[in-house]
Order: structure tokens, then C-alpha cells, then sequence
């Protein structure tokens, strides 16, 4: 009996000191930007849609339920973009980091989904998966203060010569410096991240080959894209085999 | 039974094949070779390296880890087929472990071989030479190549090759103590006298050594049939029972693993019910195996042992067998021998009786003078006896050598006198140049005296002295005057029965007593040049005046008394069990404190009381001395109830073949027995006994090989400085344990947190090894170094069935509550890390198997960064070097507050022990070097910490502290309170 009291109070200190010493420690950090951000110094790349099988597309463009994930994936992630849900972010000044430091209330820059072109999935509903020229988005991670420097645009290019035609858009896969930095989900709350488009447009005599694409971001120093160890820093490769 | 020590010489002639004196031909001998073998002792037969070295691959904890190795392997397996990216980790998970163990098993063997050359070092002889008659020709041959039938031939200081059937001897005395413990030279001679042949004096045997003169002898026993060989077989038939502290540590084993296995396979049915794949399953229960498993420890405890058996050789006890470190430490009760190991092993003078006082004589190790009254004339008279009246001479070119080292050729009697009167007078040499001898009568046993005639120093005094030595009432016989305060009395009979008093008190005493007497022969019928003749006796033998008595006694040795009484206050029993007389052992038991003062045996109740023996109330006596030739008539029941009833008891006159019935009586009361032994048949009881201690310097090799512990001066003392050394390791490895034990919980938790709340997982496999093999190895080994806390030869011997290595109290102090800080305070600063990376604790739950998943490259944080796998990865390793740092720093609060158990720390002193602070900074110093050495190389997932996490679980380390302070506060305050009986461990 004693023994069981002992270990209930003895067991109900430590949670008590345990969860002070974590609300101490969470009372020192700040809601609205994490107090370290060293293990990211350089963002990610990732694509949509994301295939369940590793980055390896499969798809017969005469086949519309062979695609028909892919596109709908691509439409629940362009969501965010649409201009109705846009309405209150501004208009800001192409080519210029967006410095809100002294500002209070962080605005949000408008991405258009036109600049996505013919991968804005306007025009063409099917993203071009219909006529054997898939588009692929391409999206940097979001990263607290993250300043690119230069002009960072993302570049693909496919190991296999000759199989592929790589559009971009906006053109030439460049992401726009006005997006940038981000300040965080609570301070900038309609934060929308830039978008690159890339369209490929397979050779008809390419079809039923496994092509391989990598794209990288390139033109800004500060973004690193050939790490040993992380495959997905600031590049991505994936696989795509289009059958007709 | 042989009987060849009932045949004639002529009867063996025909049985062996051979002749007295052209021996066998070398053609019948190398037959003869071919068919008996070697004349050698066959070495008890060893284990095959290769099975010993195996037995550590599988011993203790090795099993478990070689189970995690496999599973690691077998997942490795499944993840490769599958195709997985990183299934290479559980692959070197696994061989990591397989290193783990084949290491540590390397290690103990290393360690146990280690001790096994100590050993062999002992059997390593020169090999010996015989003088046999071959061919009819005299031939130096090696030993081992006598066979039954050779003509061999023996002179004084040579070991007897083999048993010898003796034809020829010539003042031939063997010592046979080595065989039978009677330390006594034996004479030999060819006649049958005795229906034994282990009696009879017409045998010499195998490994004894003839003392004086020569003998020759026809082999008839050779090899494993002598009868040491005999007895060396029976005692590698008595089995060795396991030592107390591998009972210990294999009950500690079985707990530990029980505790590793009953949880891992608890976790795996919870993990696979909460629907983890199996191969995750197995996993989780690889890493369950290694944070409970505490893999360093038991190389730990090795080390403790042999550096407490290094500390003890220092203080001359050699330990042959590692484990038997702490068997002497639980020793209950102590056979311990008389002559060499209570004593000094030689005669020294003890009393002195003159002018009717009896005087006592100085008789430590290093008397360099004697404070007894020398003023009287008649010591003047007594001093000049003793001194002229003895044959034994020192040496030459000893003159540097303090008095008592030097040796003497002579008796051990005359050896002490001689010894005596060197450190009164002074050059003893010169006195006898002085008073040249003109003739002598040696000792012999029908007179039982000694006499010589002398002139004197003084050259005015032309008369001859005669002076005589004997047993004190032959020599009274002889005398009709005393001589008191210088002059001679007349003897009457109250002077006479002032003798019989001293020569009672001294013989009860258990001392050897000689009579002194001396006669100046007349000037006129004794001219200087009469002519002495020692036949005929031409001199007067009778009315002499009597001067004095000396008693001499094998002294204890000065350290003794002190010991045994340290062991009286230990709890531990002493028993002295010697061949010698019941008088002087007891009395040698009564000065050393083996029967303390007030103690009394039945027969002095009886003696006080005056009545019989038998209505003495046997209870009453506490003391006991017990004759060989009772013991051999009684019956177990009669052994025990002695062994039970008398706490003082003395075994006298027993052969060594009792002392095993003894030690087995001993045992049968639950005692651990250390007994003491030198002789070749003592070790059968030397194997027998929980712990066997060989002499070293009078010991012999057989008695050496048997026991598991040899005793370098052959000093009682040393083993009680032993068992104080075996007592305060039994401590230190419990605080070791404990120390290890503590961090289990905070290795384990991890996983179960991880199983049970799928967060990121806090700590790797391999940071485990780490720390088990790394960052505690040097402080675990520390705490042997730990002084004792208090007096520990004050307290009783641990009790073998109840002060258990690892009692419930240490596991479940060490698991449920500082290890539970420990894990708290770990869990502290794995959440700081990640929640100032900028995932809060909340966002952390249940996060596993995205975090986890490849795919997922766009983890998105608290504050809504999105992390690539590795970055998650490089985050997560940061979260294993934050908890291993964590953990580290809190075994440092854990190492110091495992110096004591019960005392402050304040009291116990932090900076006694400097091997603790040693052990403090290789601890951080190999975290240190960890986390910012190879932090860059991520293959050990450690990556460089921001320094000031070192510091999160700084409060928890003196929260540990300080709780242990106050548990060990409340220990002292409350002694057998609730809180004493659950929290002491």
C-alpha cells in the first residue's frame, strides 16, 4: 500500500516537474518563428503530383483513369492558387525581395495561376496528360527568412537525349525573388510559395521508354543543389513513361 | 594394498626383475617404460582452449546479443530482398553487435587465461635427476624415466623420484610433511616395521625429500601409483563448486535478462497489435535488447576483480581464480593451519626459568634484544650452558643479516638456543672459540641429554666446566645443588618442587622445555691434560648443580593475534586444525585468540570444578579441542553438533585426510569455508573448501594447483587483509551495477515512448553501445576504487542466500526511480532540440511514419517550414546525440552518488577517490569527442551539438544528487523504518 502511495507521489512529482520544465521551455521560444533554423539552411524540392510509387509516373494518354490521379491531385493542389482564395494577398514588385520586417500584419504576394501557362489547368483540364505533354510542378520548401540570391529559376533536364521537350513556366522555370523571405504560418498566414511548371512533351517515338528527369534550381548561390546525402536538396529526380 | 614393504630384498630381486646391485638392463628398463609410461604426475586434464574460448561467446548476456545480431541480420535480409533504401543500417546494427560479443568474449578469455599462467607459472619445475644403477653401472637419468624395478640411490636434500622400497640406508631421515603434514624429519631405516606401508619406515615416497644421510631403494611404484599420485587423482575428483560470486552474477544475468526478454517480447505483442509491421516489430525489439542488455558490465566486473586481485597479491595473497576475490570476502569460517601460518614456523625461546622466577623472553619476527632480568650471576652461569652446549653454527658471510633471517645448520632447538644467546651476548662464535671444547656427547634419545667439557675463558681458572642439556628431569636427577642468585644451594625437596611447578607451567604452556646444568671438574683430578674419553665416561655425569630451564615454543607470528581478532569482529569463525599436540596448539590457539581468554574447553570446567569430564554441562564450554583420534570415532551428527556449539575450537592432532571431514562439516552449516594448506594431501580439502589458500613459500605444488588462492608469506594475517579486500569489492560491484543498471531505463524508454506515442525516435541503437561501451566503461570500473563506508570488518559475512549482488531494492531503486529521472530529464532535452529546430512537442506525436517516410520530402514543421527526409534525419540525429549527452551527464550525478550507499557523500568525501574523477572525465571526454569529433562523420549519428544542450539536464543531475542525499539521510535517520527496508540496497 505504502509502496504504491510512495511511487503516486513519487511519479506524480516528476510529471509535474516534467511538464514545468517543458512550459518553461515552450514559454522561451516564440510562436512565430522557431528559435534555430540551422538544419535548414537550404530548401527542398518537391514535385506534384506525387506519384505513391516513387516519383515514377505511368500513364496511357489515351487512357484518362490511367491519369486521372495525377490530375486530380494537381487540381486539390492548385486550390490554394485560386484567385478567390487569393483576394487578399497584394500585387507585389516583380524581382524584389519583399522586406516586411517592420510591418506588423505580413501581406502575401499574388501568384497568378496563369503564369502557370498551359500547366495552370485553365485551358487544358487534363494538365496535358491527354496529349502526351504531362506538366509537373515543381515546388521549393518554405523556409523562414529564406533571402535567394541571384536570379534562382529551376532548370530540368532529362538523361536521355533527344526523348524529351522541357517547357517551363513561368519562362525559363524562373521563381520570382518578390515571394521571398516567408515569415512563418502564423505571421504569414495566406503565404503562397511560387510555382514552376515544367512541360514535358514526349517524343512520339520516345514513347514506352522510362525517362529520367532531374531538375535542379539553379542561378542562386545561396540555394544548394548538389548535396552527397539529401537527394531531394534543391533538386528532384523523378521517372516518367507515357504509353499510348 | 602393495606389500612390497613386507618382502626381503631378495623376494623384491625376484619380483621385479631386477638385482640390488647391477640394477635392471636398459633394454628391460625402456620395456618396462614402453608399459607403465613416464614417471609423471598426469596433469588434471584441461579444457580444450577452443571450448573455453567458445564458452565466453555464449556466457552471460553474449546469448541475448548474438539473438539481437541475428534479428538484425534476418531484417537486413527481408529490407534487401524488399528492396528498401537504407536496409545496410540493421546490417551493421548486427555486426556491431557479433563485434560486441566476440570482443568482450576475447576479452574474458583473455582475462581467465591471464590468471590460468599465474598457475602455470607454479607447476613449471626443474626437471629433476635420479642416480640410478643401470647395466650394473651408476647413471644420472631424468626422473621421469624410472620404472618399477630401478636401483636408485638418495642422498640428504634430494627429492625422492618415485616410491622407494628401501635396502640400504645410512642415517636416512625424510621429510614427510608434504604427504602426511608431520613436519618432523622421519627416520629410515630397511626394516619392516609397520603392517601400513604409509607407516612403515623400510618407505620412501614419491615428492618427499630426504633431509640427512643416504639411502638405496628399488622402485616400486611409479607415476600416477605412487601414492601422490594417488591422492593427486582423488582430488581432481572432489568437483569445485561454484564461487559465490558467479552464483551472483549469474543470478544477476538471469534477472536482467529476464527483464530484457519479458519487456521486448511484451513490446513486440504491443507494437504488432498496434498494427507495426512485423519487421518494424523486430526492430523495436533488437533495440529492446540492447538498452536493457548492459553489455559493458560484465568486462566491468572483471576488471573490479582483477584490479582487487592485483591490490591483493600486493599484500601478498596471489588469487588464482578470479571469483575468488569476493569468495573470501563472504568467508564465514577459516580452517586455518598452525605451524607456518598462525606461527613462525621456528623454535624460539619463549621462557626462561632461574633463581625460581620464571621469565619471559621476547619472541617476534626482529628482536634485536631481550628485556628480561639479565643481572643474576645465574643467568651469567645459564647463559654460558646454553651457549657452549649446542652444536648448531650460523652459516659463514651472514654477518649483515639481522640475527633471526640467518641460517643455521643444526636442529631447530639448538637453532633457537643458539639464536638466543647471539642477540644477548653477542658473538656467539667467539665465546665458544674461548672456551675450547675438549669433548662432547652428542644428543641421543636413550640419554636424552647433551653434554660437553670445556676450558674456561678465564685463564687463571684451570678447571674444566662440564656442561649439560636434556629433558629438565633427567638433568635433575643428575644434580644435587641449584644454583640461586649465583650460588649453589643444596637441592631439597622444596626447591625440587619448585622445579615440578615451573617445569608444569612451562610444559603447560605447550612449550618445549630443556634443563640446564653445569659442574666445574676439580683442578686436581681433572689436569689440563687428562684425557677425555666419551665411551667409557670418565668424567662425573652426576651431582651436578642445576642452573636453569628455557621452554621454547614455535612463537605466533606477531600479526596474528590482531588479525584473528579483526576476524572475530568480521563474524568470521576461526579453526585451527593442526597435527601438532592438543597442548601446544592450544596453547598457540590461546595466544593468538583462537580460544579468547575467558573462553574454556569442557575439560577446564571440568579441571575448575573438579569433577569428571562427563558431568560437565558440554553447553557451557564455548571452547573446544578436539583430538584426531576422537574425531576419527565420530559420527557426522556428533561433527556437526561440535561445529555448531562451540564458537572457539581447535583441531589438534588430526591428519590432513580429517581436515576434509572437517570442511565438509563446516559446509553442511551453510558456512564458505577458507581453509589453509601445504601439503600434497591437503588438497583434497583445499579443493573441497569454498576457498582453498596454498602457502607459497612452505606449500607444495599439488597443494598449489588445488588451491584458488596462494599465500605469499604464508601469514595468516594476509588473509584477513584479503577478506577485508573481497567484502569492499562485493560493495563496489554492487555500486557498479547499480550504476549501470540506471541508465537501462533511460536507453529503454526511448523505445517504448517511440512504440507506444510513434514520435521521432529519441535515441539509436548505436548511440546505445555508445554509451554502454563508451562513456560508462571508465566510470563503472572507478567505483571499485571506493573506500568502504564504514568499518566493513565490523559487520557479520554477507549471508549467501540473502545479501544477494543485486537485491530487489538496487533494481528497483536504479530502474524505477533514478533511472526514471534520468529518462525525464533525457526526454527534457530531446524536446528542447526539436522544439527550438521548430517542432513542438505537440507536433510530434504520432508523427512516425510520415516522419519516416522516404517520400515525404515536404514535412512541414510547427511553424510551417517543410524539411526534406534527411534534414528530418540530421534533426533526428541531433535528437539521439542530445539524449546521449543527457544521459551521460546525468550518470555523472549517477556516479557520485553511487560512491555510498548509505553515507553522504559529504561524509564518504568526493575527492578521495581519484579514480572517480578520472572516471568524470573520460565520461565527458569521450562524449565530447563524440559529439564534435565524429560528429561530421554521420555513419555514428552523432552530430555536432549546440553546447548549450549539454546543460538542459544539468538540474536533473542535481535533482538525482540531491534526491539520493536525502534517501540516504532518512536510511541513517530511521534504521529498519519502511523507508531503510525499501530503499537500502
Amino acid at each position: 500500500g505504502l509502496i504504491l502511495l510512495f511511487y503516486l507521489v513519487f511519479y506524480g512529482f516528476l510529471a509535474a516537474l516534467f511538464t514545468f520544465t517543458m512550459w518553461v521551455m515552450l514559454q522561451t521560444l516564440s510562436s512565430d518563428i522557431p528559435k534555430y533554423r540551422d538544419r535548414i539552411s537550404s530548401p527542398g524540392l518537391i514535385i506534384s503530383p506525387k506519384p505513391d510509387t516513387a516519383l515514377e509516373f505511368y500513364f496511357n494518354k489515351s487512357d484518362a483513369q490511367s491519369y486521372a490521379e495525377y490530375i486530380s491531385t494537381l487540381r486539390k493542389f492548385l486550390e490554394s492558387y485560386d484567385d478567390s482564395k487569393q483576394s487578399q494577398n497584394i500585387n507585389c514588385t516583380p524581382g524584389r525581395i519583399f522586406d516586411q520586417n517592420d510591418v506588423a500584419v505580413k501581406k502575401a504576394c499574388r501568384f497568378n495561376l496563369s503564369e502557370l501557362g498551359q500547366c495552370s489547368g485553365k485551358e487544358d483540364k487534363t494538365f496535358g496528360y491527354s496529349k502526351g505533354t504531362p506538366c509537373v510542378l515543381v515546388k521549393m520548401n518554405r523556409i523562414i527568412g529564406l533571402k535567394p540570391e541571384g536570379e534562382p529559376h529551376i532548370h530540368c533536364a532529362s538523361k536521355e537525349e533527344g526523348m524529351v521537350e522541357i517547357s517551363y513556366f513561368p519562362p525559363e522555370g524562373l521563381i520570382d525573388l518578390m515571394y521571398f523571405p516567408y515569415y512563418g504560418k502564423s505571421l504569414h498566414a495566406h503565404y503562397l510559395q511560387p510555382l514552376v511548371a515544367v512541360q514535358l512533351a514526349i517524343n512520339s517515338n520516345s514513347t514506352k521508354e522510362e525517362i529520367t528527369i532531374e531538375c535542379k534550381i539553379l542561378g542562386s548561390p545561396n540555394l544548394k543543389n548538389e548535396d552527397d546525402r539529401d537527394k531531394f536538396l534543391g533538386r528532384i529526380a523523378f521517372k516518367v513513361q507515357m504509353t499510348e | 594394498i602393495q606389500d612390497d614393504h613386507k618382502l626381503s630384498a631378495s623376494e623384491l630381486e625376484e619380483k621385479y626383475g631386477t638385482s640390488v646391485n647391477k640394477g635392471l638392463s636398459s633394454a628391460r628398463a625402456a620395456e618396462i617404460l614402453a608399459r607403465d609410461g613416464p614417471n609423471s604426475l598426469t596433469p588434471p586434464k584441461a579444457t580444450p582452449e577452443i571450448v573455453k574460448f567458445l564458452k565466453q561467446m555464449v556466457g552471460g548476456f553474449s546469448i541475448l546479443l548474438w539473438i539481437g545480431a541475428v534479428f538484425s541480420w534476418i531484417s537486413f535480409g527481408i529490407q534487401f530482398a524488399q528492396g528498401a533504401e537504407s536496409p545496410f543500417d540493421n546490417l551493421y546494427l548486427g555486426v556491431v553487435l557479433a563485434v560486441v560479443v566476440i570482443l568482450t568474449g576475447i576479452f574474458a578469455y583473455y582475462q581467465e587465461a591471464k590468471s590460468t599462467n599465474i598457475m602455470a607459472s607454479f607447476s613449471k619445475m626443474i626437471p629433476q635427476q635420479a642416480l640410478v644403477i643401470r647395466d650394473a653401472e651408476k647413471k644420472e637419468l631424468s626422473a621421469d624415466q624410472l620404472v618399477v624395478g630401478d636401483i636408485v640411490e638418495i642422498k640428504g636434500g634430494d627429492r625422492i623420484p618415485a616410491d622407494i622400497r628401501l635396502i640400504f640406508t645410512q642415517g636416512c631421515k625424510v621429510d614427510n610433511s608434504s604427504l602426511t603434514g608431520e613436519s618432523e624429519p622421519q627416520s629410515r631405516s630397511c626394516d619392516f616395521t609397520h603392517e601400513n606401508p604409509l607407516e612403515t619406515k623400510n618407505v620412501a615416497f614419491y615428492s618427499t625429500t630426504c633431509v640427512e644421510g643416504t639411502a638405496t631403494g628399488i622402485v616400486i611404484n611409479t607415476g600416477d601409483r605412487t601414492i601422490i599420485g594417488r591422492i593427486a587423482s582423488l582430488a581432481s575428483g572432489v568437483g569445485h563448486e561454484k564461487t559465490p560470486i558467479a552464483i551472483e552474477i549469474e543470478h544477476f544475468v538471469y534477472l536482467v535478462a529476464g527483464v530484457a526478454i519479458s519487456i521486448g517480447v511484451l513490446f513486440f505483442i504491443i507494437s504488432v497489435s498496434m498494427r507495426y509491421k512485423i519487421l518494424d516489430s523486430i526492430i523495436f525489439l533488437i533495440g529492446i535488447i540492447v538498452a536493457n542488455v548492459p553489455e559493458g558490465l560484465l568486462a566491468t566486473v572483471t576488471v573490479s576483480l582483477s584490479l582487487t586481485a592485483k591490490r591483493m597479491a600486493k599484500k601478498n595473497c596471489l588469487v588464482k581464480n578470479l571469483e575468488a576475490v569476493e569468495t573470501l570476502g563472504s568467508t564465514s569460517i577459516i580452517c586455518s593451519d598452525k605451524t607456518g601460518t598462525l606461527t613462525q614456523n621456528r623454535m624460539t625461546v619463549a621462557h626462561l626459568w632461574f633463581d625460581n622466577q620464571i621469565y619471559s623472553a621476547d619472541t617476534s619476527e626482529d628482536q634485536t634484544t631481550q628485556p628480561f632480568d639479565q643481572s643474576s650471576p645465574s643467568w651469567t652461569a645459564l647463559s654460558k650452558i646454553v651457549t657452549l652446549c649446542n652444536r648448531a653454527e650460523f652459516r659463514p658471510g651472514q654477518e649483515n643479516l639481522p640475527i633471526m633471517k640467518r641460517v643455521v645448520v643444526g636442529d631447530a632447538s639448538e637453532t633457537a638456543l643458539l639464536k638466543f644467546a647471539e642477540v644477548i651476548l653477542g658473538n656467539v662464535m667467539n665465546i665458544r672459540e674461548q672456551n675450547k671444547k675438549v669433548a662432547e656427547i652428542p644428543f641421543n634419545s636413550t640419554n636424552k641429554f647433551q653434554l660437553s667439557i670445556h676450558e674456561t675463558d678465564d685463564p687463571n681458572d684451570k678447571r674444566f666446566l662440564l656442561v649439560m642439556k636434556g629433558a629438565p628431569e633427567r638433568i635433575l636427577e643428575r644434580c644435587s645443588t641449584i644454583m640461586i642468585n649465583g650460588k649453589e644451594e643444596p637441592l631439597d625437596s622444596e626447591k625440587a618442587a619448585a622445579f615440578q611447578t615451573a617445569y608444569m607451567e612451562l610444559g603447560g604452556m605447550g612449550e618445549r622445555v630443556l634443563g640446564f646444568c653445569h659442574l666445574y671438574l676439580p683442578e686436581n683430578e681433572f689436569p689440563d691434560t687428562y684425557p677425555f674419553d666419551t665411551d667409557s665416561m670418565n668424567f662425573p655425569t652426576s651431582n651436578m648443580c642445576f642452573v636453569g630451564l628455557l621452554s621454547m615454543i614455535d612463537p605466533p607470528r606477531s600479526t596474528v593475534p590482531d588479525a584473528v581478532s579483526k576476524c572475530r569482529s568480521a563474524g568470521i569463525k576461526v579453526i585451527m586444525v593442526t597435527g601438532d599436540h592438543p597442548i601446544t596448539a592450544k596453547a598457540i590457539a590461546k595466544s593468538v585468540g583462537i580460544i579468547s581468554a575467558t573462553s574454556e574447553t569442557v575439560e577446564d570446567i571440568a579441571k575448575r570444578l573438579n569433577i569428571p569430564v562427563e558431568q560437565v554441562n558440554r553447553r557451557e564450554a564455548t571452547a573446544a579441542v578436539i583430538n584426531g583420534m576422537e574425531l576419527k570415532d565420530m559420527s557426522l551428527q556428533q561433527l556437526d553438533e561440535i561445529l555448531c556449539n562451540h564458537s572457539e575450537i581447535v583441531f589438534a592432532r588430526t591428519s590432513p585426510q580429517q581436515k576434509l571431514i572437517i570442511v565438509e562439516g563446516c559446509q553442511r552449516q551453510g558456512a564458505v569455508v577458507a581453509v589453509t594448506g601445504d601439503g600434497v594431501n591437503d588438497s583434497p580439502a583445499l579443493k573441497k573448501a569454498d576457498i582453498g589458500i596454498a602457502m607459497g613459500i612452505a606449500g607444495s605444488d599439488a597443494a598449489k594447483n588445488a588451491a584458488d588462492m596462494v599465500l605469499l608469506d604464508d601469514n595468516f594475517a594476509s588473509i584477513v587483509t584479503g577478506v577485508e579486500e573481497g567484502r569492499l569489492i562485493f560493495d563496489n560491484l554492487k555500486k557498479t551495477i547499480a550504476y549501470t543498471l540506471t541508465k537501462n531505463i533511460a536507453e529503454l524508454c526511448p523505445f517504448l515512448i517511440y512504440i507506444i506515442t510513434s514520435i521521432p525516435m529519441p535515441i539509436g541503437t548505436i548511440t546505445i553501445l555508445f554509451i554502454d561501451l563508451g562513456t560508462d566503461i571508465i566510470p563503472s570500473v572507478a567505483l571499485a576504487y571506493e573506500k568502504a563506508e564504514s568499518d566493513i570488518m565490523n559487520r557479520r559475512p554477507r549471508n549467501k542466500m540473502k545479501d544477494r549482488l543485486v537485491n530487489e531494492q538496487l533494481a528497483v531503486y536504479s530502474y524505477l526511480q533514478i533511472g526514471i529521472i534520468q529518462s525525464v530529464g533525457a526526454f527534457i532535452t530531446y524536446f528542447t532540440v526539436y522544439a527550438e529546430q521548430g517542432f513542438l512537442p505537440s507536433t510530434l506525436l504520432g508523427v512516425r511514419v510520415n516522419w519516416e517516410n522516404n517520400a515525404i520530402n515536404d514535412f512541414e514543421d510547427s511553424y510551417g517550414q517543410e524539411w526534406t527526409k534527411y534534414q528530418r534525419m540530421y534533426l533526428q540525429w541531433t535528437g539521439y546525440t542530445a539524449f546521449f549527452v543527457s544521459i551521460t551527464i546525468q550518470q555523472v550525478a549517477d556516479l557520485i552518488i553511487r560512491k555510498t550507499r548509505r553515507n553522504s557523500i559529504f561524509q564518504q568525501g568526493l575527492f578521495r577517490n581519484k579514480v572517480i574523477w578520472v572516471g568524470i572525465f573520460s565520461q565527458i571526454g569521450i562524449a565530447l569527442i563524440l559529439t564534435y569529433g565524429l560528429g561530421h562523420a554521420t555513419a555514428l549519428n552523432f552530430t555536432p551539438l549546440r553546447f548549450q544542450y549539454w546543460f538542459v539536464a544539468v538540474p536533473f543531475a542535481i535533482l538525482i544528487w540531491a534526491y539520493d542525499e536525502v534517501r540516504k539521510l532518512f536510511i541513517r535517520r530511521y534504521p529498519g523504518s519502511w523507508w531503510d527496508k525499501n530503499m537500502y540496497y
